[in-house]
């Protein structure tokens, strides 16, 4: 138990560092493409980490299979709403950084 | 007339799946197993087989079940995926922000069958760095943080292994 505690504390931390590099990246990245990106990062690898680790903290009765629900469902609607939001804005108009700058160029010709 | 009687068994199994699907989901969900409850989650899983066997006139193409054991195999070359496009994008969310060169380009998802290829979008978007913005008659348009991730989509290696798992898209699906 003692080994099982130490790797979900592992998996754990990881998650959380993974999750905040996220929320740091959402912040520093330049435009709206980009930072769904970093928003990512806490989408994927973070809750998989975390919810892995508390996984290991159960007592693997009926709570791991409604953890392992919780992922399942997670890895379907986080990848669709991301692509929602992208596609959205890409039909909204929004211009990709290249673009962006290149239209910049155009205008102040 | 045979052909027909193929079919309803066809139907029967496909029901009886469908049963047995829901009425675990219920019981790994619900964990309390008194009559009150499960009779509950009996009539539930009676309420939703009754709206399936309706919809059926509606749907034109079934889903089969599957047994999800090619996912088993896809899914943890996924998160390995996933493990190392996470680590390459944290390095540039703490590096100099100088590195991201974003890009949209077009990939070619025409080999995918056509059933897989929401799979295959989601997998770009699932892991860091590449994102899936549209998806149009076997054409992805990928938004990529750097321009070697997309090179990297062009050279198909995701692809291969979707297509090496459930086989490539047959010329007659668009």
């Amino acid at each position: 138990m003692f080994i099982l505690d130490i790797v979900s504390s592992i998996l754990l931390f990881a998650g959380i560092f993974f999750g905040l590099s996220g929320a740091f990246g959402l912040f520093k990245f330049p435009d709206f493409f980009t930072r769904v990106h970093a928003a990512s990062v806490t989408d994927s690898i973070a809750t998989i980490l975390i919810l892995f680790g508390l996984i290991l903290q159960t007592s693997f009765d009926i709570n791991t299979a409604k953890l392992l629900f919780i992922l399942a469902f997670l890895m379907i609607t986080s990848p669709t709403a991301s692509h929602a939001l992208a596609k959205s804005a890409r039909h909204g108009g929004l211009l990709t950084l290249p673009e962006a700058n290149a239209k910049q160029q155009e205008q102040t010709r | 007339m045979s052909k027909m009687k193929k079919e309803s068994d066809h139907s029967y199994l496909y029901f009886t799946k469908w049963a047995l699907i829901l009425s675990v989901f219920w019981l790994l969900l619900s964990g309390m197993y008194n009559l009150l409850l499960l009779s509950f989650g009996a009539v539930s899983v009676i309420v939703v087989l009754f709206v399936l066997i309706r919809m059926e006139s509606a749907d034109k193409k079934r889903q089969e079940i599957g047994t999800g054991i090619r996912l088993l195999r896809y899914i943890p070359w996924l998160m390995g995926q996933i493990l190392k496009s996470s680590i390459h994008v944290t390095k540039l969310i703490w590096g100099s922000p100088n590195n991201v060169s974003p890009t949209l380009a077009k990939i070619d998802a025409s080999n995918v069958p056509s059933n897989r290829r929401v799979l295959y979008a989601n997998s770009i978007t699932l892991t860091p760095g590449t994102l899936s913005v549209d998806l149009k008659d076997g054409e992805l348009t990928v938004h990529a943080l750097q321009k070697s991730s997309v090179k990297e989509l062009e050279e198909g290696y995701m692809e291969n292994k979707i297509t090496g798992i459930w086989g490539k898209a047959n010329d007659g699906d668009l």
